[in-house]
């Protein structure tokens, strides 16, 4: 037999022995006793066996002797099966089969202890008997028989010896462990390779450790001194940390400071530190209950204060309200958040707070929007109306969870004059500054850079975009789903659509052609000469889409006109309403009955118009104070919020179409620029030009019984 | 950067009498208060961590502790735990 290896070098074993045929002699019994044991192996092996294997296999004398034996047996039958020795085994000898056979050995008696019971019946039992009665016979006499003597003998004892043996102190440990079921899930799922290494985790299940954290410090080299649950043990072992290299600490903490992980949870911390000081004012938006901390102790003067403080503004706002209908509430029955149903409790507006954050502060706010798909998410754009105060633009989304930070910062080079998020991609966010460009930035990203920007477009405004609407439009039945567009309308008097592809472009939708006015010709235009106009084009300050057929929009002026045009006829208007006397700032369809909208403008006046008259049906004026904007309530038709310079005012209609119900005053030299009423809230957002968005929460006003006019 | 903004910021906070954060060992890597009270703090919030993580995660070892919040009459203490790091923010939130 020879076997070879992988690179073809011969490896037999050699043999440990050569058989001696000198030595041959059969002995039948102790082969016997050989075969035994390698007659299960096949009788095609045992050759090889006796040859080569016995030497790896049995490294003892005695099977030596064995095989030495098995040898000289099978010395015969090595002759016969020379061949079979001398045949190369393959592998494909591996899968041949090979015959076993199976023969039965003599017993082999190991251990053999007769019985001494034996049957009545058999041939002895007489003798047997026989016996058994001598000796009773002989155990009766023995007493005082002679035969019998009973002596003692002392034998020698030797001299004791001690012997001392020292060996190692064989030191012993405790070790304990508290076992969690997430420990053993853990172990299981990351160690896959090495099940057992929960073995001894699993032994220890008596909880004697108290620190069950251990267990997470196996990489650590320390847990054998932390295991025992004594508090000296816990700070022996802080200690032996801290004394660990600093030089790794610092890496790490740098690689902690900058992780993920950290950056997130910074988030949320700051998220709920908000939460915690502006719960109460959160829960009077979302028009819960507040609660009041029944444990807070050393605070309930601050917060009595606070509430004093609030009764003083609504105090203040109370006595310069001239007009009143209702009787005037004595200061010190008012209680902020119980109010007893007798006292005829006037509607008011009770801010809760603001969005305001340093970098806000200075700018002015130009407009606001609701995310579409989130109503806590408001989009804010900064920058100013006037020409000389000219400073880069801010456009920044807050949201409801922190307003003191915001969300998201994006910056601008030009004052930001409008703003609104689309509907159809609600992460989009479409801005008009005031050099007639429009950017639109992906909210999603923290990127302060805009998606698409429309400064290389050719057609682009040259003047400051006032207003721009994402507008669903119904198209053809044979176009299905609505589709979306922008629609911006600028200074420049061009009513434009802009169309998304990888450039931003635009589409006039309409051109804004200087009308005449009826009454008086404004001088410095001279309207004679048509060609000697600076600019056919009248300057376009606000449009609104009509809610429930968007063919139709409106659209304001600066020459105080207000055009209804229609977005399948591009040359000519449908109708002018002429009744400002000054720019017109903003025009708004009433959500509700949607024959009525409203405008404001310059002139100190808001006019409510009726779509199919020319001349305005009402009008309101309170103060001498432009009006920046104006928006109808979300709940009621008969509910509009305007936005003078030094006050908001709430009208209600369906009370008096005289004086405003709520009006609200700013601070000296703050002016209010814009409202924004909430959708799912009866709040008021307004916007001031010191850069803050003031919430204020409606209270008492009447409830719609009517949605129409 | 955006890390230190926000850290800044949540400092400023009205309320917020002290931000720790703490490496895996313990040790304090940023902190507004003496070194003698983070040291206590941490040591005590960290056992405090382990063992809610271990409840939490007895129960069902697929969920893992994110946020935890002591309320307590003076102030509430938050701690945002992660397997690298520990921070914590205690907040007086009533005035």
């Amino acid at each position: 037999l020879q076997v070879f290896d992988d690179v073809g070098k011969d490896v037999t074993p050699r043999p440990l022995f050569r058989s001696d045929p000198n030595n041959v002699v059969p002995r039948q019994g102790k082969l016997l006793a050989s075969s035994a044991y390698f007659g299960a192996r096949g009788s095609g092996f045992l050759s090889s066996f006796s040859m080569h294997q016995t030497s790896g296999v049995n490294a003892s004398l005695g099977s030596f002797s064995r095989s030495r034996l098995l040898t000289s047996y099978n010395f015969s039958d090595v002759q016969v099966r020379q061949q079979e020795i001398k045949e190369e085994l393959t592998k494909a000898d591996l899968d041949r089969r090979v015959d076993i056979y199976l023969t039965e050995t003599e017993t082999i008696w190991i251990l053999d202890m007769p019985s001494v019971v034996v049957s009545v019946e058999s041939e002895d039992a007489g003798r047997v008997l026989e016996r058994n009665r001598i000796y009773v016979d002989i155990c009766k006499n023995r007493p005082g028989n002679d035969r019998f003597v009973e002596k003692m003998m002392q034998t020698v004892n030797g001299a004791a010896k001690n012997k001392e043996v020292q060996c190692d102190k064989i030191i012993m440990e405790d070790k304990g462990m508290m076992v969690t079921s997430w420990d053993l899930y853990d172990s299981f799922n990351v160690s896959e390779i090495e099940p057992t290494s929960k073995a001894e985790g699993s032994r220890a299940t008596t909880g004697k450790c108290s620190k069950s954290h251990t267990t997470k410090e196996l990489d650590q080299t320390m847990s054998v001194s932390s295991d025992r649950g004594s508090t000296t043990s816990i700070m022996i072992s802080e200690s032996a940390i801290l004394a660990r290299n600093h030089k790794e600490e610092e890496c790490h903490s740098e690689a902690i400071l900058t992780s993920e992980n950290f950056q997130q949870d910074l988030f949320f911390m700051e998220r709920i530190l908000m939460e915690n000081i502006f719960q109460p004012k959160l829960a009077a938006y979302r028009q819960f209950p507040v609660l009041i901390d029944p444990d807070v102790t050393s605070d309930t003067s601050g917060t009595v204060a606070a509430v004093k403080a609030k009764q003083e503004e609504h105090n203040k706002e109370k006595k310069d309200k001239e007009e009143q209908k209702d009787a005037f509430i004595d200061p010190s029955t008012l209680s902020v958040l119980n109010k007893t149903p007798e006292e005829i409790v006037p509607p008011r507006l009770e801010r809760l707070w603001s969005y305001v954050c340093d970098l806000t502060n200075g700018h002015s706010v130009s407009s606001m929007a609701w995310s579409k798909v989130n109503p806590d998410l408001l989009a804010v754009g900064y920058g100013a109306f006037d020409f000389k105060e000219q400073k880069k633009g801010l456009a920044c989304c807050w949201s409801l969870k922190n307003p003191m930070w915001p969300e998201r910062i994006f910056q601008c080079e030009h004052a930001v004059t409008a703003l609104d998020f689309s509907m159809a991609s609600p992460n989009l966010l479409a801005v008009g500054m005031y050099n007639g460009c429009v950017a639109i930035y992906n909210v999603r990203s923290c990127n302060d850079a805009a998606l698409l920007d429309s400064s290389e477009s050719s057609n682009k405004h040259t003047g400051p975009v006032w207003q721009l609407r994402w507008v669903e439009q119904d198209r053809d039945a044979t176009e299905d789903g609505k589709k979306e567009r922008l629609i911006c309308i600028s200074a420049d008097g061009r009513i434009t659509e802009w169309l998304i592809q990888k450039r931003l472009d635009c589409t006039d939708l309409m051109k804004i052609k200087r009308t005449e006015s009826e009454k008086k010709k404004l001088p410095g235009e001279k309207e004679r000469k048509s060609e000697a106009l600076i600019s056919q084009q009248a300057p376009g300050m606000c449009f609104d889409f009509h809610p429930k057929d968007t063919n139709f929009y409106l659209a304001g002026t600066e020459e105080g006109h207000i055009h209804q045009c229609s977005c399948s006829c591009n040359e000519q208007f449908l109708e002018t309403y002429r009744g400002h006397k000054g720019p017109v700032y903003k025009v708004a369809w009433n959500p509700f009955s949607t024959d009525m909208f409203l405008s404001c403008s310059a002139d100190w006046s808001i006019i409510l118009w009726h779509r199919d008259s020319q001349t305005p049906i009402l009008s309101f004026s309170s103060t001498t104070a432009c009006v920046h904007d104006i928006m109808w309530s979300p709940k009621s038709a008969f509910i509009f919020a305007a936005a003078n310079e030094s006050r908001v005012e709430i009208w209600d209609l369906s009370v008096s179409t005289l004086n405003p119900v709520i009006s609200c005053f700013a601070s000296p030299r703050v002016k209010f620029t814009s409202v924004l009423f909430a959708e799912n809230t009866d709040c008021l957002l307004v916007g001031d030009s010191q850069g803050e968005v003031s919430v204020f929460e409606l209270q008492n006003l009447a409830a719609p019984n009517s949605n129409t006019v | 950067a955006e890390v230190e903004e926000t850290l800044k910021r949540i400092q400023a906070h009205k309320g917020v009498i002290a931000t720790i954060v703490i490496n895996a060992e313990g040790i304090p890597i940023r902190t507004t208060l003496d070194n003698s009270t983070t040291v206590q703090y941490a040591g005590l919030l960290h056992q405090l961590t382990m063992k809610a993580r271990s409840t939490v995660r007895d129960i069902d070892p697929q969920n893992d502790l994110t946020f935890l919040r002591i309320r307590s009459k003076k102030h509430e203490i938050m701690v945002a735990p992660d397997k690298e790091y520990l921070l914590i923010v205690i907040q007086n939130p009533c005035e």
